[in-house]
């Protein structure tokens, strides 16, 4: 059943277009991984959905809404919508506790024990239950991006947009991070993930999209577009990925 | 943090009701109350002088209240153009430069400036004033005007300051050779450091004081400004005023006014209460 | 030339000072009745200036920054005239000197409180932003909830330095005819010449306990809201 529909989307930033017509469509329960070098439109992408960034032409549904039509409320859309950015971007000036009660309270109108609870509960699945009570500068890159993920999932998404969620961690703090993403999408979640991870990719994803120069150059399951890439630009840069992480991407 | 927000809009928006609430319907009378014996603060901080017990005389006469209102001597005329203050009384000169944006009454005070020098400086008024002296004077006052006129071309040096108690302490000082003022503030100062100043000589200017109203009067205060006096002067009170404000110390008439002011708003006797207060201060 | 005969500072003219005290006092409520009105006002209009100049489209910047410029550029006394002549006299509204210098007085803060807001609006990430609207919290909400609890953190510092300068602006209000605590030591200079340094002495004793007093209380309300990774540069 879909969940998300993306048609002929274009962005321009000045001379450059960075989106030349995307277009997707993602399931309930699906989890999409967008590869591809830098610089061609993964992030802007995912940007669009929510309308972080405006798009400039092309159309977006979220189930029967459309996402950019001027009549929509898109304060009530983003709110179904969890973003997890690669800088993490919590709130520096609240607790972990805080950062995910925030949404919960102001924008959800939840009564505060409830939003407490469920915010408790929410750093307890991210592992982080313990460190409630810290700011974000006392917590590590990897628990301040679990804390952020915690932050998406109090809203009670019907989907999270990883912008490269472990592109800012030192490497010896990807794997927690990871975790967690694993994790939900075992459960279920509905997720787009542009990430280099290709072992991730590979494990997790229900399907790769390879974008290239704003626009989807090839996309399938992962097995049969690792193996056997129909375009010779997605076979030239995942030759280019293995030399830089290994076999198994990084 | 909204809650913090909304008090302090409401604080602000608060002071704004309180400014409106505090206007009477009544005269506003400005003067500049640091000129003694015509205008100045008890050590208390009530308003006394001679002008301010005349002008609240003149209500009790003439029925009507008003509100005395503390300000600087430059801003009492524009003031009373921009209709802030109803009325000026503050030893103001009538001169045709300032009858040509406010109307003055009747005059109801002559003066002369006096020059006062320092104790065994040896000067005499003439050579206080000759070319290469420094002499200070209150800025805006007749005493500033007439050295600008008369004595600036001849090489005088004038210094002048936003008050006059400035221009005495820079005289003390050392810093001028004389301070040029009307007579009666000038023998007060002498009063309070005798033995180091004195009046080398009057210069006869020939002065009047009036108070001022509005141009036009277009709210026809003068008219019961005029029958005030008259009436003051009929009943001997005036010269019973002058006699109690002018001459005796301050510390003395302070003494005196505390005890009698009370015959004057209270009882609403003008002429009981001046002969109370000349008595009080004889005492 | 100082301390001259005609300034003594003896233990005499010393003693004669006490009985001011309470007339002094008097005058300096009426400055921190100033200050405290002129600061709430700057704060509220300075924030609001900050964020037409940060987040506003052109043509309001353009209105929030001629606005700063403006009451930047001109001397407060001249502010203070304009206030209390200018108000009642051109658009007929009356307006106490009291309320004249709170105006004139806060409005000018306002331009110098927008200029630290602004700073420190500007200096956080616009990754906060987005975090905010990504939740789905309005533009409005986004700088309530997140945007300027940091900003003001931030601010505390250059506001603290406003504070100490403002405090004593509020002398100027003579100059419209409000009776402060500059004034009620003028009247005892002229009722008492000799008393003129100790006076002023006294005077600007309160007035170091004032700032004094008054930092010590931004440094605790800084304190109380401090947050690790948002320290305020000092």
């Amino acid at each position: 059943m879909t969940l998300l529909t993306v048609e002929d989307v274009h962005k321009r930033y000045g001379r450059e277009e960075v989106l030349k017509g995307v277009s997707l469509t993602l399931n309930r329960g699906e989890t999409k991984v967008v590869i591809g070098p830098s610089g061609t439109g993964k992030s802007t992408l995912l940007r669009c959905v929510n309308r972080l960034t405006e798009p400039d032409s092309g159309r977006i549904w979220l189930e029967n809404v459309e996402v950019t039509s001027a009549k929509t409320d898109i304060n009530h859309i983003r709110a179904q919508i969890g973003f997890v950015f690669q800088d993490f971007n919590l709130f520096t000036h609240l607790t972990a506790l805080d950062n995910v009660r925030l949404g919960l309270v102001s924008v959800k109108k939840l009564p505060k024990k409830e939003a407490t609870d469920r915010a408790m509960a929410e750093l307890e699945r991210v592992g982080l239950r313990h460190k409630a009570k810290a700011y974000p500068a006392q917590l590590s890159g990897g628990q301040q991006q679990r804390v952020s993920i915690a932050r998406a999932l109090a809203m009670d998404p019907k989907l999270i947009l990883f912008d490269e969620p472990t592109s800012a961690l030192d490497p010896e703090l990807i794997g927690e991070v990871l975790a967690v993403m694993i994790r939900l999408a075992e459960e279920g979640m509905t997720m787009i993930v542009v990430t280099h991870e290709m072992g991730f990719a590979r494990s997790v994803a229900d399907e790769i999209v390879f974008m290239e120069g704003g626009v989807i150059v090839e996309h399938g399951p992962p097995d049969r577009l690792f193996r056997s890439p129909e375009k010779p630009r997605t076979a030239e840069f995942l030759r280019r990925i293995s030399e830089l992480y290994g076999q198994e991407g990084r | 943090m909204r809650k913090a927000l909304v008090l302090v809009t409401a604080a602000v928006l608060g002071l704004g009701l309180v400014a409106v609430g505090q206007r009477a319907p009544k005269y506003v009378v400005g003067s500049d109350i640091n000129w003694a014996p015509f205008e100045w603060a008890s050590a208390k901080g009530q308003y006394l002088g001679f002008d301010l017990d005349v002008m609240r005389a003149i209500a009790v006469l003439e029925g009507f209240e008003i509100e005395i209102v503390d300000m600087p001597f430059d801003s009492i005329i524009p003031a009373v153009v921009a209709g802030k203050v109803d009325i000026g009384a503050s030893g103001f000169t009538i001169t045709a430069e300032r009858g040509e944006v406010v109307t003055f009454s009747q005059p109801y005070w002559k003066s002369d400036q006096a020059v006062v020098v320092r104790v065994g400086s040896g000067l005499t008024k003439e050579k206080a004033l000759e070319a290469g002296r420094k002499v200070g004077a209150q800025r805006g006052t007749t005493g500033a005007l007439w050295i600008e006129d008369n004595l600036v071309p001849q090489g005088v040096v004038l210094v002048e300051y936003e008050t006059y108690p400035e221009a005495v302490l820079d005289l003390l000082a050392g810093r001028l050779d004389a301070v040029v003022q009307d007579v009666d503030p000038s023998k007060m100062a002498v009063a309070q450091y005798p033995g180091k100043l004195e009046i080398a000589g009057l210069i006869e200017t020939g002065e009047e004081f009036g108070f001022l109203v509005a141009l036009g009067d277009p709210k026809g205060i003068l008219p019961k400004i005029h029958a005030g006096i008259a009436k003051l002067k009929e009943s001997g009170a005036w010269d019973l005023l002058i006699e109690a404000y002018f001459g005796p110390s301050l510390a003395k008439i302070e003494a005196a006014w505390e005890k009698c002011i009370s015959i004057l708003l209270g009882e609403k006797n003008p002429l009981k209460y001046a002969q109370a207060l000349l008595a009080e201060v004889k005492k | 030339m100082f301390p001259s005969p005609s300034f003594p500072l003896t233990a005499e003219t010393w003693l004669r000072v006490g009985p001011y005290i309470p007339v002094l006092l008097r005058g300096l409520g009426v400055n921190i009745q100033i200050l405290l009105g002129l600061i709430a006002l700057g704060f509220v209009v300075g924030i609001l200036i900050a964020l037409l100049e940060v987040y506003a489209p052109r043509p309001l910047a353009f209105v929030g920054s001629a606005y700063a410029w403006f009451f930047r550029g001109v001397p407060e006394i001249v502010l203070l005239f304009l206030f209390y002549f200018g108000l009642s006299r051109t658009f007929n509204i009356p307006v106490s000197p009291f309320l004249a210098a709170v105006l004139a007085l806060g409005l000018r803060s306002s331009a110098y409180q927008a200029q630290i807001f602004r700073g420190a609006l500007l200096s956080i990430p616009h990754g906060q932003m987005m975090a905010a609207r990504a939740l789905g919290l309005g533009p409005v909400r986004a700088i309530f909830h997140v945007i300027l609890p940091q900003a003001l953190r931030l601010s505390l510092a250059g506001w603290s330095n406003e504070f100490s300068s403002v405090l004593k602006d509020t002398t100027l209000a003579w100059g419209i005819g409000v009776v402060e605590v500059m004034r009620q030591a003028a009247y005892i200079r002229g009722r008492d010449f000799p008393l003129t340094l100790p006076i002023y002495l006294t005077v600007a004793f309160m007035f170091l306990v004032l700032t004094y007093a008054g930092n010590w209380a931004i440094g605790a309300v800084e304190k109380r809201l401090r947050v690790p990774g948002l320290e305020t540069r000092r």
